[in-house]
């Protein structure tokens, strides 16, 4: 822990400019689940918190028109609560419910939980060991690789990192083509959920494509009806109060037993939110069996680099991805 | 001794879910200052420096202790467990304090004790049970019969190999200590299993003349052996408050705790089992290796009940310390019994399908009436009658024997499996004091502490019965060197102690008060009779001892803080025992192991409170599951030290892991044990749990997975 300044501004326009007028070591603070644990562990450290939750309105949610719109302040758990988001997408109520904790949901943000920082025990480093770790000190090497690396990533991974998205709603919005409204000095932007994760390759600390200044505001979800044929499956260690071991986002429209498209996205194993756009090709217009599911599942996890502790992880995210696509076209059939 | 007792609310419930309940760290103190210690970055070496000039220019850190404030030559003998509890130069583990921080708050402590830089000659080291450098030091044996002569007549002969995992824990109360030094007296507040050694250990740490020194602990939030010995950072912070002359708290951080605290150790058991052509057991060579720290003193001493478990007329037990640099383990919740059943009742359960025999006839089979390591008869032993109730309300005879017979219709493999749990009945002496007054209160008060296991509860309920008294004015405290004479409570002998004292005390009282009523006949409570023959109060003190316990004990308890006999007493032996029965679905793909049931029947002799009894039961199933399922603390070999210390990456047992656990009594007395006839619970409770979920996953997948945490990628 460090001394820092706090402000709380009660604009967004106030928020910008508090962030540009902090200088280095700013950072925007929301339900502060993350930063507050990440600031007690030494592994952020920042100089100035713009505290963004008295800013009015930014927590709305309207489903009104075609898309879902989330403000970034919405709480994880009224997002999932909502009648909308909790009778027609699954997808997103599972992934929201199955993350953390009530107390945590109540108090996290839809917004802030997109920035969720990689639970890779030697970037956290509880201990105070001190491990190298490309993410914590650019350039220290990585820890990860040659260790206990059971939960690190099998796709996405560099020589440099193999630390996991942490996140269960950043892929189920990956998988529903979501967007997100950002904010910055520069103005609003939007841009692709799945455009807003960077691989680590060379540069792991360098993990979110946002410009200097950037405020998350809102995200966006196109309606489809195939949302009410979607499911968020989690695997972890224990039943609830865990991170994924492995996790899929699936959304399928169907023609009786005939896929006509489906939507497949990857957690828990990989380094970024992971669309599995060859598992969707390789589905589309197949009939669902148990059998062309596990394949799907497969292709999903292709290419996958095993290291030294995790390689079950890709048998068990192709399984993964199999038993959510049996789940989801369950749904379909109601 | 006839009569089963009523099942008592939990006298401390409504305070706890209230709030109201007070930790030893949340004493409000006028003054009061904060510490936090500085770990040590490295796993072994020597601290050549210590910087602490940047610390101590923060604003509001008031003093920084380090090695050189503990001048003092550190006594052996009655600090067991923890390591000697001063700040050292020499490094031992990662996280050893090297520095502690005092400041006026909380976040000064901590930004300041970051601020401090040690300088470390670092030293090669060895953090794991395989690691090269790790020395095995064989330790002592015990045996009974001959067991090469009987595996040259077996048949049927099982050998293999049990590795039960490095555990911690994690107690939700954090290690903490608040140390207040006003008007001469040093008195300190610790969430404890042993006050006694609280203030033995900062007198002798710190030179004071024992009366100087009081600790409380009236209710710590969870211990199960860690918070058993004096604790490291005890007599620091006391040293701190008397040096500074304020009150001054230091509650450890969950990473700290995990590293400074003790914990259950690996431990590989290497079994050998075998039956004669009659397909009875008839011999077993059992090697338990545990790994220790290079100097600590936590014996494996992992026979004592695994001998007794079943009549095997041939053990040959042996041990080993794998010493290695990592912080001292100790005591966690049945130390010996939980990892070496699980590792016999595997073996047995494999021993039971390789001779095509019922699991549970098979064990029942095997059931003694004597000790084979003493030759004595035991006391009570109700083993048989725990399968039998436990088989009929489980619907074990509706299991199928072969391995993944029970399918469900989606492809779920169904398993059912079973294991004995055993645990020596051990005995404390004690020295109570009981005091009714005319106003309506009660004060019983006794060696022992409450950590959750309620054992306030089983007093009042043998009070209560006895004594007709005000209910809601008894007052119980324990844990507190002011109230009673302390001692270690630990090993399940707390309530089996203190209770037998609760009933002579209540005993002596009726005689104390026939007396002074001399044949008067006077209604009421005994606060009303005391009244009416206008006495404030009548106060008796018993003594009690256990079967055998005598003068010598009571000296032992004065020298060493505690002084415990048994199993083994004066004629008999005295066990506690259960039967597990556990059901496993494994689902078909991703191969999630789930517990929708689980049925525990104990036989503790007669049970004392069944409310409390029943949840440490519950909760020691929920230990064992953990044990099966999920938890193992792990080492990075390049760096030592513990890689998941937190709560979040240790990963216990949450609400939605645990289905139905069905639990049950005999609720017999045993007739030798104490008047009471009660024996210990809280640990028989979670021992066989693991390996009855071990004989399930088995039963359900065919596979036998003998290295636990049972994990997905095990069965995948």
């Amino acid at each position: 822990m460090q001394p820092f300044t706090y402000v709380r501004p009660e604009t967004t326009a106030d928020a910008v400019r508090a962030f540009a007028d902090a200088g280095d070591g700013a950072r925007y603070i929301a339900g502060g689940t993350t930063l507050y644990d990440l600031m007690k562990l030494r592994v952020e450290r920042p100089r100035h918190l713009i505290d963004v939750t008295a800013i009015a309105g930014l927590d709305a949610i309207d489903t009104s028109g075609d898309v879902l719109r989330f403000g970034a302040l919405a709480a994880m758990s009224d997002v999932a609560a909502d009648p909308v988001v909790a009778g027609d997408y699954p997808v997103l109520a599972e992934a929201l419910l199955k993350a953390a904790s009530q107390n945590l949901r109540n108090m996290a943000t839809i917004g802030g939980n997109l920035l969720q920082r990689t639970r890779c025990l030697y970037f956290r480093d509880p201990g105070a060991a001190n491990f190298p770790c490309n993410k914590r000190e650019p350039g220290s090497g990585c820890a990860a690789i040659d260790g206990l690396d059971r939960g690190q990533a099998v796709l996405g991974v560099s020589d440099a990192c193999t630390a996991v998205s942490p996140g269960d709603w950043p892929v189920a919005l990956t998988a529903m083509d979501a967007e997100v409204e950002l904010l910055g000095p520069g103005g609003t932007r939007t841009l692709a959920v799945a455009d807003l994760y960077r691989l680590p390759g060379s540069t792991p600390h360098d993990e979110f494509a946002l410009e200097p200044g950037e405020m998350v505001t809102a995200v966006m979800v196109p309606k489809t009806p195939a949302g009410a044929a979607s499911t968020y499956h989690k695997i972890r260690d224990r039943e609830s109060y865990a991170f994924a071991l492995a996790s899929a986002a699936v959304a399928l429209e169907m023609d009786g037993e005939r896929v006509t498209r489906a939507r497949i996205a990857l957690g828990g194993v990989a380094t970024r939110p992971w669309r599995a756009t060859g598992a969707e090709a390789a589905l589309a217009g197949a009939d669902l069996t148990p059998e062309t599911a596990l394949a799907a599942g497969h292709a999903a996890l292709e290419g996958a680099t095993p290291g030294r502790h995790n390689a079950f992880k890709i048998e068990l995210g192709a399984r993964t991805v199999a038993d959510a696509l049996l789940i989801a076209a369950e749904r379909s059939r109601a | 001794m006839n009569t089963p007792f009523p099942d008592r609310d939990r006298i401390d419930a409504h305070a706890k879910v209230r709030g109201a309940t007070t930790y030893a760290a949340d004493a409000p103190f006028p003054g009061l200052l904060y510490a936090m210690t500085v770990p040590s970055p490295v796993t072994k070496g020597t601290l050549t420096a210590l910087d602490t000039e940047d610390a101590a220019a923060i604003p509001g850190v008031v003093r920084i202790l380090t090695a050189e404030d503990f001048a003092h030559a550190v006594p052996n003998g009655t600090h067991m467990g923890a390591p000697p509890p001063t700040l050292e130069t020499a490094i031992a583990y990662r996280g050893q304090p090297l520095a502690l921080v005092v400041a006026e708050t909380l976040e000064i402590a901590i930004e300041a004790a970051e601020a401090v830089r040690p300088v470390i000659e670092e030293e090669p080291f060895s953090a794991l049970f395989s690691s090269p450098g790790a020395v095995r030091e064989p330790a002592e044996a015990s045996h009974v019969g001959d067991t090469e002569a009987a595996f040259a007549e077996a048949e049927t002969v099982i050998e293999a190999e049990y590795v039960s995992p490095t555990q911690h824990h994690n107690p939700m109360e954090l290690t903490s200590t608040t140390a207040v030094w006003a008007d001469g007296q040093l008195t300190i507040y610790e969430g404890s299993q042993n006050s006694a050694a609280m203030r033995s250990a900062v007198a002798s740490l710190l030179g004071l003349d024992p009366a100087i020194v009081d600790a409380k602990s009236p209710t710590a939030g969870g211990a199960f052996g860690q918070k058993g010995w004096a604790q490291r950072q005890t007599a620091i912070v006391a040293h701190a408050a008397m040096l500074i002359g304020r009150p001054v708290k230091l509650v450890m951080p969950r990473a700290q705790v995990f590293h400074v605290a003790t914990h259950r150790p690996h431990i590989v058991h290497r079994i050998r089992l075998g039956a004669d052509a009659s397909g009875r057991m008839v011999a077993i060579d059992h090697d338990a290796a545990q790994q220790n720290s290079r100097q600590g003193p936590f014996p494996p001493h992992y026979h004592e009940a695994a001998m007794r478990l079943y009549d095997i007329p041939n053990y040959n037990g042996t041990a080993m310390d794998v010493r290695t640099d990592v912080s001292n383990p100790a005591h966690m919740r049945a130390p010996y019994e939980h990892p070496a059943i699980f590792a016999m009742e595997s073996a047995i359960d494999e021993l039971a399908v390789a001779l095509d025999r019922d699991p549970v006839a098979f064990r029942m089979a095997h059931d003694g009436t004597v000790d084979p390591y003493t030759g004595q008869p035991y006391s009570s032993r109700f083993l048989n009658e725990c399968f039998t109730e436990g088989a009929a309300r489980f619907g074990w005879e509706r299991r199928t024997p072969a391995p993944g017979s029970m399918t469900a219709a989606d492809g779920t493999q169904i398993g059912w499996g079973v294991s004995a749990g055993v645990y020596p009945a051990l005995v404390h002496p004690a020295i109570a004091t009981l005091r009714i007054t005319a106003d309506g209160r009660t004060r019983f008060a006794v060696a022992g502490h409450e950590f959750g296991q309620g054992i306030r509860t089983v007093l009042a309920n043998v009070l209560l019965r006895e004594l007709d008294i005000r209910e809601d004015r008894l007052d119980i405290p324990i844990g507190d060197t002011t109230a009673a004479r302390q001692h270690l409570t630990a090993g399940s002998w707390g309530s089996f102690s203190a209770a037998p004292a609760a009933l002579a005390a209540a005993e002596r009282m009726r005689a104390a008060l026939a007396e002074l009523l001399d044949g008067r006949e006077i209604g009421g409570t005994i606060h009303q009779q005391l009244a009416t023959i206008k006495r404030p109060f009548l106060e008796v003190e018993v003594t009690q001892l256990g079967p055998g316990q005598d003068a010598a004990t009571l000296e032992q308890w004065q020298n060493y803080n505690f002084a415990v006999t048994g199993p083994a007493y004066p004629g008999f032996t005295a066990m506690s025992y259960i039967a597990h029965f556990v059901e496993v679905r494994v689902e078909p793909r991703t191969r999630r192991v789930r517990v929708p049931r689980v049925v525990s029947i104990a036989d503790c002799g007669r049970v004392l409170s069944p409310r409390t009894a029943q949840s440490q039961v519950r909760g020691g199933v929920i230990w064992g599951i953990g044990h099966a399922l999920r938890e193992a603390t792990e080492t990075d070999p390049r760096y030592g030290g513990y890689l998941n210390c937190d709560i979040a990456d240790y990963v216990v047992a949450v609400n939605a892991d645990i289905g139905e656990i069905e639990v049950g009594f005999i609720d017999r007395p045993d007739p030798l044990a104490n008047a009471l006839g009660a024996k210990g619970l809280g640990e028989v409770a979670m021992v066989g749990v693991s390996a009855a979920v071990g004989n399930a996953v088995f039963h359900a997948t065919g596979r036998r997975i003998r290295e636990l945490p049972i994990r997905i990628e095990h069965l995948l």
